[in-house]
């Protein structure tokens, strides 16, 4: 059984974050860690690695400076190897591009299963998963709250806004995992140390035999036009009881119609 | 020379930190108040990631690292005011088991870092007021509930499982700290080590546990000043926050400069005793009693300020500041107050002027 992870590095959330004035993109620099919705996906491909009782986890992911320490920390949690596709021409990228890419690094792996959270923290457009199942020709299922696998085939429960959906499907598969899908193991400080010896693949663009013109700012066929600041909530409305209080209660609530 | 932690001290302190935000937070805390305990989850999720076996041999199943590479670990458990015992296990019955590695103490090892151990070190007539003293009776910290006790008595050192002792709960301020007098006879069966050797390790043990305790004082300081600063950027009087007058303003630089003049005297005491030549040694002992008395002070300065900043809604119940202050107001005393350790180093000074003069 052996299942690819897509994670993505991230700025830090709990730093503030900084948007680059020419092109309303996040600033990537420095130090990236991984993605929190993330971690969900690697305990989740370990723990039916580790079910199975027999394979691996390969992480995927792309950035344009590379970055590895968000890799390392969920190599530090058990993934036994990383493909990262690290290229100057990756800046920019949306997500289509993005998922060009990982499709074509996750060919390489050959994986039976491949995972990834529902969305990433930073760019929040949940497209990429899908879009690279589509590319690699292979059945995706979004929004596992729970994942099994059955000899040759895939079982989830799909959440939905009344319940679940009960899917199955052959595998290889694409699966978009919740986060509280599980809970994420905390790296152990001989997992961290062991971290440090395993493989981390770098590749180029080239090297995946992509066009640099469908990738980066070039290939994208979005761009960000304008940021604005999200707007302020209103402040409500301060009630001084004059004896009458319960009335003007009463006529706002009659307002909103709820009585 | 390089004076700094390594990647792989830093990548630790960090993983921990990690940890302890989300499974030690102010409202763990306050459930950890109303309900003490020697071994907890979080306790389990730590032994697990290999921070309660850091000084275990590798052999019994730890790390086999040295106190060194626990400040920075320890450091972060202040930060949190972490309720377990960290110093008491890891800083102190570990490396004083190691060094007499007989079965028993094997046998402990092994069950330290799996985290079904936690201990408790009875007082050390090294430094006047070790472990605290209340009328004239030692209260250990961490006793309540532990599962091996370290002791001394005038035949060595003994490792006396909890079935061998009576614990006789004390109140404190910080109901973590699980105080307690112990009750106990001295047997062969328990003695791990007698003599001379046994005397030159309680001083070793004593060094540490100062070098211990002053790390995490650093981490509560360090926590408490930056509750304060934050307080201080939100309450407004006189139409600004509070944080923009000088006076508020030098309180807490005072108190940050008083921390970061101790920080290096901790690393620097917990490198030394490491070292083989000045373990044990007087010069080594200065250096864990500066320590200690560097930490204490910038410690109790840290709350002092703190709570001074905050006004009377420090010392509620639903501020989070009195969590950290009272472990702290703790801490200071623990293992020799700064006066204690200040005249420890005097005593040691004036031993090696009598002797430079003979």
């Amino acid at each position: 059984m052996n299942v690819v992870v897509c994670v993505k590095q991230i700025p830090d959330p709990a730093a503030p974050p900084s948007l680059d004035p020419g092109t309303n993109n996040l600033i990537r620099a420095g130090k990236l860690i991984l993605d929190d919705s993330d971690a969900y996906g690697v305990e989740m491909a370990l723990q039916l690695v580790d079910k199975a009782g027999e394979g691996e986890v390969t992480l995927v992911s792309m950035t344009p400076n590379g970055e590895t320490s968000g890799l390392r920390t969920a190599l530090a949690m058990g993934a036994a190897k990383a493909i990262l596709i690290s290229d100057d021409s990756l800046a920019g990228t949306d997500a289509l591009g993005t998922a060009k890419v990982l499709a074509a690094a996750i060919k390489r792996a050959e994986p039976d299963l491949i995972l990834a959270a529902t969305e990433s923290t930073d760019g929040y457009t949940g497209t990429t998963p899908v879009q690279i199942a589509e590319i690699l020709g292979l059945p995706s299922v979004t929004f596992a709250k729970k994942v099994e696998i059955d000899g040759g085939s895939l079982k989830v429960e799909r959440q939905t806004e009344a319940g679940y959906d009960e899917v199955e499907s052959p595998l290889p598969a694409l699966v978009t995992v919740t986060a509280g899908v599980v809970e994420p193991r905390y790296p152990s400080f001989k997992g961290i140390m062991a971290a440090k010896s395993k493989p981390v693949e770098t590749l180029t663009i080239a090297d995946l035999g992509i066009d640099a013109g469908q990738v980066g700012a070039i290939g994208a066929r979005q761009e960000i036009t304008d940021v604005s600041a999200s707007e302020e909530r209103a402040s409500g409305e301060i009630v001084v009881d004059e004896g009458d209080a319960h009335q003007r209660v009463i006529q706002f609530l009659e307002q909103l119609k709820v009585l | 020379m390089r004076f700094a932690f390594t990647e792989q001290q830093t990548e630790f302190r960090d993983a921990v930190r990690q940890v302890l935000t989300k499974e030690c937070t102010p409202d763990d805390l306050r459930a950890a108040f109303d309900a003490p305990a020697a071994r907890t989850d979080r306790w389990t999720t730590l032994a697990e990631m290999g921070v309660v076996g850091l000084t275990v041999p590798e052999p019994q199943g730890g790390l086999g690292l040295d106190l060194l590479d626990l400040v920075p670990l320890l450091e972060e458990a202040g930060r949190s005011a972490l309720p377990e015992p960290l110093i008491e296990t890891t800083a102190l019955a570990a490396p004083l088991l190691a060094a007499f590695p007989s079965g028993p103490a094997v046998d402990w090892l092994e069950r330290i870092a799996i985290g079904v151990v936690t201990a408790a070190v009875g007082p050390v007539e090294v430094i006047s007021g070790s472990a605290g003293s209340t009328g004239g009776e030692a209260t250990v910290p961490a006793a309540v509930g532990a599962d091996l006790y370290i002791l001394s008595s005038a035949s060595g050192v003994h490792a006396v499982p909890s079935a061998d002792v009576t614990v006789t709960p004390v109140a404190s301020l910080d109901p973590t700290r699980r105080l307690g007098t112990i009750d106990w006879e001295p047997t062969t069966t328990t003695l791990i080590a007698s003599g001379e050797e046994s005397r030159e390790e309680l001083v070793r043990l004593a060094d540490r546990a100062s070098v211990a305790t002053a790390a995490e004082l650093l981490g509560l300081a360090d926590r408490m000043i930056s509750i304060a600063a934050a307080y201080a950027k939100e309450r407004n009087q006189f139409g600004k926050p509070i944080g923009s007058f000088q006076a508020v303003k030098h309180l807490l630089a005072g108190a940050r400069v008083k921390l970061e003049f101790a920080r290096p005297a901790v690393y620097g005491a917990a490198w030394s005793l490491g070292q083989v030549d000045l373990a044990g040694s007087p010069s080594g002992s200065r250096g864990a009693s500066l320590a200690k008395a560097y930490a204490s002070d910038a410690a109790t300065e840290a709350a002092r300020v703190s709570l001074q900043v905050h006004g009377a809604i420090g010392y509620t119940w639903e501020c989070d500041l009195h969590l950290y202050l009272k472990r702290a107001w703790a801490l200071a005393e623990s293992w020799g107050s700064s006066a204690d350790h200040r005249s420890r180093i005097l005593a040691s000074l004036v031993v090696e002027l009598h002797q430079t003069q003979a």
